[in-house]
């Protein structure tokens, strides 16, 4: 018995100082429904987890702080994104597109080094350790794609000493984003998929969006110089199509439904028999509940997540009607925002039921900058690339950073990068005052070895539209250098703009905290990439290389031949030119001994 | 050459040398004839084995047929004039119903004088999870290439776009276009696409990736069809790769049991006569290097791009035709890769038979290289003395200025009719051709008149001539049929005479005249007075087609016609007249050439002696 107050104090030492370590909970899960216009459902989930690279007891992945620990890794962003968000009519990315990467993978690490040397080792050992765990070809990410970005990214987390850290870039546009990275992603989570939200992730539905995106990000977060956390924060954004994710639960195959069910409009002339049938637009809200668009209802929650909190929040209007399982406590934020929280057992349900007439939808606020890219012209031997970025704002000029990390093959000409503003901004008499270049940066690619970085500061003026082209060169490339499939092309990487200093509207703060604290990220910087590209490259015939040899030496010789002969001969006809008899076949010549020993018999 | 020599060394092989450029082009003409024979030619197959074309199950039928016969209703109530305004006001809508994002394009051309203006409307279905990068392309024009509104064939784009929206396994975009006409209107949208716009084409406002494959749809009726025609010529002669017809061909046949036809050959029983025929049309068409339907403006591009026509009466209705192309686009979907796998240059003798560019192009060198043949002869000929034979000490000088400067005077007048047919007005076209015709007639007496009175070239130099004319046109024509095989067969085979006329000089003054009329039977304004005949339309039309082919689909087919072939007849008109007003005529070569031989002969007895 006299053990007990000892075992007591040191209970009580434990407690206190765990709570002095951890100011914040461990772990924290939360899901953010949005309708957005046309038919479309934003379903954002957010896990974040708290932890130190050697604390074993804590929820933190330890294959994850294993891998940073090693690769010195201070600060890492990875993001598998596919599909393409749809700013025009949904509104700018959730969480000022902090939480989406380019098409197919893309990764940005602070990794701490003492020179640049030893940062590209250990950024080799973090891409190739981060490709066995997520199952990606992260491995592939070498010299060639990576990339220092000098404006666009900036630390998320607290880091002491900012000279030790090297910021790596490096992405993969042609990845394919499947489940095998849907898998290894939900093992990080500490309910695994079993229960609260993260069970509704399921590989058919979450590939089957418009657009998807996972998104794992760690950072360092202090509360006092010594007391600091690793937290992980894991999103997974998507957008469903709500009438195709219910057709294929009631048709897997989309066969024509019968007439009947066909919303015909009976306003048109030729209806009335009965045959011809002018279907109406889809604009009106269709009826969705969690268990239909997600294949299965919310399976209680996860018991290490922080309680009681509200852990499924639905943003759609006010007046709209909702059905929700029991045992569930509706909070109603002054914001719109509608939360719950989910039953300590059993399933959770929400049912957005048929209404009419129809709410108006109200998307994401305006993004600051529209951005779209394309090539253009045509052939096998150059190219231009023209980028068409606006600004909406009526009022506000916005200045943002553009960054092109392109392949050593798709050489850019600098000297024609070319910048248009529309409407034209009224003539100063100064081209540097004019130009909205405010600054550039540019690393020339060096054949196989590193690609093209090119990172441009610009200013673009309140409701006008900037149209930036280039022109570059394809290189040809050996025939060992062509990936499988060479004829489909070569991903470009998307450009990332990086707007800088936007204030956010009100709308943009979302709800996400953990026990109060905001979780910032980029600083109030606000992400837009824009898509890949695809460049086709010149491309030998691969399957005829013996044809290609032949014809390449044939008209090799014949070219040499002529052009050789031209330089050399004169054209002449035989008998025009003096001695004659050298040109004699062997025949003739034959011929002449023969004549000759008849002569020689005939003397003698 | 560096065989000419020892060859040419005998005067017998000299003399044999007219005979072969004969030869060659007789051996030439008869290859391209025995092509059609199954031992020359091919069946087709696909070469691409990620197309798998009919595989698929296709289920667009029931009730979106009512949804189609609706929007034919409303194709119908618009009507064949309706302005581009209110087709791309309505199209558009119906397009943004079905949740498509949709643009519009504005465009206009002017040639000979005349405007073409119109507006395309597209909708972009963008392949859920799809990154953008690659687009297959479906098109109908509101009015077809005939300017008959294609209702059915919008109407089908309509319901299949709606059709295709509830798929989810595209994995390219798919755009949905509507040209206000089959012409202008695909080219504007396509160099848009590319930014490669002239002026009054405005840009595209929503893009996708590469296009990848396209499909014109023509269907400018609403009854039921019989065969489908599918039209695959490109602009300048460019084919799309031969997998896309085939995979048409192939769905058409095995899956929907819809029989297919190509170069309005509508009865096709795969004999000799039927696949010549077909060939011939082909060639024809190729040659001439225009537009034949709206798919033509992408083929430049390196899209591949096909045409499906609806014709005859059948049983064939619009749910035959949307299962062909759901099944066609579903193939399609499946390529990984750009279209490379098959021919690029062939020439197709029916549906299912082909000849590969290996077996073809042989026919159009043979014909190519009898010119340069005639042309070796000529320099030959020009090195030799004319009175005796002078067992030559040194090789003979070539007075070659005048000939060179003459030649390519000639050529560079061919900017002339280039720059007046291209430019004049619609309405002056007929009397601008007619006028030229009778001045074109008049041309080659007239130069020649002027060389002979003004420069009293020698007959040196009128071989000299000759040759260089006659060498530039083997030249050309051997580069052309690289390039464009047919329109090089077809100008070398209307240019068969020039050597014998080249030689008519030096047969007096019947044969002159007799050559001198032949030539005007071949000359390259007859000879487009003959495809006017052959399409049964006025000479101002196809004129006006060709200016239009100049201007906006940027046709290379009268730079050729004009500053190679024109200027390769006019030297052969002046060649010919030369027998008229030339000074003494020279003796035959023949004739010396008798004579050396003799010479030899008598050479050798004195030695042996």
């Amino acid at each position: 018995m006299r053990l007990r107050p000892w075992l007591n104090s040191l209970l009580l030492l434990f407690l206190t100082t765990t709570v002095c370590a951890y100011v914040y909970k461990d772990y924290d899960e939360n899901l953010l429904l949005k309708t957005l216009p046309n038919n479309a459902v934003l379903a954002s989930f957010r896990f974040v987890t708290n932890g130190t690279y050697t604390n074993h007891h804590s929820l933190f992945p330890r294959s994850l702080a294993q891998i940073l620990s090693h690769s010195n890794t201070r600060e890492l962003h990875l993001k598998f994104t596919m599909g393409r968000w749809d700013a025009e009519s949904w509104g700018a990315q959730p969480f000022n597109g902090q939480t989406a990467g380019g098409t197919g993978v893309e990764l940005w690490a602070w990794v701490e080094a003492v020179d640049g040397p030893t940062a590209d080792k250990r950024w080799t050992t973090l891409t190739n350790a981060l490709s066995g765990l997520f199952c990606a070809s992260l491995n592939f990410i070498d010299g060639t794609r990576t990339i220092r970005p000098v404006m666009s990214f900036t630390p998320d987390g607290d880091h002491e000493d900012m000279d030790r850290l090297h910021l790596l870039h490096g992405s993969l546009p042609r990845e394919p984003v499947c489940t095998e990275n849907l898998t290894p992603f939900l093992k990080l989570l500490p309910c695994k998929g079993k229960v609260g939200i993260s069970s509704l992730l399921d590989g058919h539905k979450l590939f089957d969006a418009q657009w998807q995106s996972m998104s794992i990000d760690v950072r360092p977060v202090c509360t006092a110089p010594d007391s600091c956390v690793l937290q992980l924060t894991q999103t997974v954004d998507m957008v469903l199509d709500v009438e195709r994710s219910l057709q294929r639960r009631d048709y897997p195959v989309p066969r024509p439904r019968p007439r009947e069910e066909l919303n015909c409009d009976p306003n048109k002339p030729y209806g009335a028999d009965g045959s011809p049938c002018f279907p109406r637009s889809n604009i009106a809200d269709l009826p969705w509940s969690i268990s239909e668009v997600f294949g299965r209802p919310l399976h209680s929650y996860c018991p290490l997540a922080s309680e009681p909190a509200e852990h499924v929040c639905l943003d759609v209007p006010q007046e709209r009607p909702i059905y929700i399982t029991r045992d569930s406590i509706e909070v109603r934020h002054p914001d719109g925002r509608r939360c719950y929280t989910l039953p300590p057992a059993g399933d959770f349900d929400i049912i957005l039921p048929q209404q009419s007439p129809a709410l108006p939808i109200t998307p994401f606020p305006e993004p600051p900058l529209y951005a779209s890219r394309s090539f253009t012209g045509h052939g096998q031997e150059h190219g231009g690339v023209k980028a068409v970025i606006k600004n909406p704002h009526p009022t506000r000029p916005v200045e943002f950073v553009y960054l092109e990390s392109l392949p050593w093959f798709m050489k850019p000409y600098l000297h024609t990068l070319k910048t248009t503003i529309y409407p034209a901004p009224p003539a100063t008499g100064d081209a540097d005052l004019e130009s909205p270049v405010t600054a550039l940066y540019y690393r020339p690619a060096i054949d196989r070895s590193r690609g093209t970085h090119l990172e441009a500061s610009l200013l673009l003026p309140a409701n006008s539209t900037l149209i930036l082209t280039y022109d570059f060169e394809k290189a040809i490339l050996r025939y060992t250098e062509y990936p499988p499939d060479a004829n489909r092309g070569f991903d470009i990487a998307p450009a990332v703009i990086t707007v800088l200093k936007h204030s956010p509207s009100p709308q943009h703060t979302l709800p996400y905290t953990i026990s109060g604290a905001p979780i910032q990220q980029g600083h109030g910087r606000v992400a837009i990439r824009t898509t890949s590209l695809l460049l086709s490259l010149p491309t030998p015939d691969f399957s005829m290389p013996y044809n290609v040899i032949i014809l390449t030496s044939t008209v090799m010789a014949l070219a040499f031949g002529s052009v050789f002969n031209l330089l050399v001969r004169r054209f002449v006809g035989a008998d025009e030119v003096a001695g004659k008899k050298k040109f004699g076949t062997v025949v003739e010549k034959i011929r002449e001994k023969v004549r000759r020993l008849k002569g020689k018999r005939k003397t003698e | 050459m560096a065989i000419i020599p020892l060859a040419l060394r005998s005067a017998k092989l000299f003399r044999l040398l007219p005979a072969l450029s004969a030869l060659f082009v007789l051996v030439g003409i008869a290859w391209l004839l025995v092509l059609p024979l199954d031992d020359y030619s091919r069946r087709t197959y696909i070469s691409e084995n990620a197309l798998l074309p009919g595989s698929v199950h296709t289920y667009f039928a029931g009730s979106e047929q009512n949804v189609f016969q609706a929007y034919r209703e409303e194709v119908k109530a618009l009507g064949r004039d309706a302005s581009s305004d209110d087709i791309v006001a309505r199209i558009g809508d119906i397009f943004k119903g079905q949740g498509l994002k949709v643009g519009v394009q504005k465009y206009k051309y002017t040639a000979s004088g005349k405007d073409y203006e119109g507006k395309n409307v597209y909708a972009v279905l963008e392949a859920p999870r799809g990154d953008a990068t690659e687009s297959m392309v479906l098109v109908a024009g509101w009015r077809n290439m005939d300017d008959v509104l294609n209702e059915s064939g919008v109407a089908l784009v309509l319901a299949l776009a709606r059709y295709f929206k509830r798929w989810s396994l595209w994995s390219k975009d798919v755009i949905f276009l509507i040209t206000s006409d089959s012409r202008a209107g695909p080219q504007a949208w396509v160099d848009a696409y590319h930014d490669m716009q002239p002026q009054n084409v405005s840009p595209l406002p929503v893009k996708s990736g590469a296009i990848q494959s396209v499909v014109v749809l023509d269907y400018p009726t609403s009854s039921s069809f019989d065969s489908i025609h599918i039209l695959y010529d490109g602009i300048n002669g460019q084919l799309p790769n031969l997998d896309l017809f085939n995979t048409a061909v192939s769905i058409a046949g095995k899956q929907m049991d819809i029989h297919t036809t190509l170069q309005e050959m509508y009865s096709h029983n795969d004999g000799y006569s039927s696949r010549l025929h077909t060939m011939l049309r082909g060639m024809v068409n190729q040659g001439l290097g225009h537009a034949t339907g709206p798919h033509s403006s992408f083929i430049p591009y390196h899209i591949d791009a096909i045409t499906l026509q609806v014709s005859g009466h059948g049983y064939h209705d619009e749910v035959s035709m949307g299962r062909l192309l759901e099944s066609l686009f579903r193939s399609l979907n499946n390529l990984l890769e750009h279209f490379h796998q098959s021919f690029f240059f062939y020439l197709l003798l029916g549906a299912r038979r082909f000849v590969s560019i290996g077996t073809y192009l042989p026919s159009a060198m043979l014909l190519a290289s009898s010119f340069t043949l005639s042309a070796i002869r000529l320099w030959v000929q020009s090195g030799r003395t004319t009175t005796t034979i002078t067992p030559a000490c040194e090789t003979p000088q070539r007075a070659l200025l005048l000939p060179t400067v003459f030649t390519l005077l000639l050529h560079l007048l061919g900017a002339i009719p280039l720059y007046l047919f291209n430019t004049t007005t619609s309405t002056s076209l007929t009397t601008t051709f007619t006028n030229f015709t009778l001045l074109t007639l008049l041309l080659p007496i007239a130069i020649s008149y002027l060389l002979h009175t003004l420069l009293h070239p020698t007959q040196h130099q009128l071989t000299l001539i000759s040759c260089i004319s006659l060498l530039l046109l083997g030249l050309f024509l051997a580069a052309l049929a690289t390039l464009n095989f047919s329109l090089s067969f077809l100008i070398a085979v209307f240019a068969v005479p020039y050597p014998l006329a080249h030689a008519a000089a030096g047969r007096g003054k019947c044969a002159s005249a007799f050559w001198v009329l032949l030539l005007q039977v071949v000359a390259p304004t007859m000879a487009l007075v003959g495809v006017a005949k052959y399409w049964g339309e006025e000479v101002g039309l196809i004129l006006e087609e060709a200016a239009f082919g100049w201007v906006v689909w940027r046709m290379w087919t009268q730079v050729v016609v004009w500053c190679v072939w024109w200027p390769a007849w006019v030297c052969a008109g002046v060649m010919a007249c030369s027998g008229w007003w030339g000074k003494v005529v020279e003796k035959k070569m023949e004739e010396v050439e008798v004579r050396e031989e003799k010479e030899e002969k008598k050479e050798r007895k004195e030695k042996e002696l």
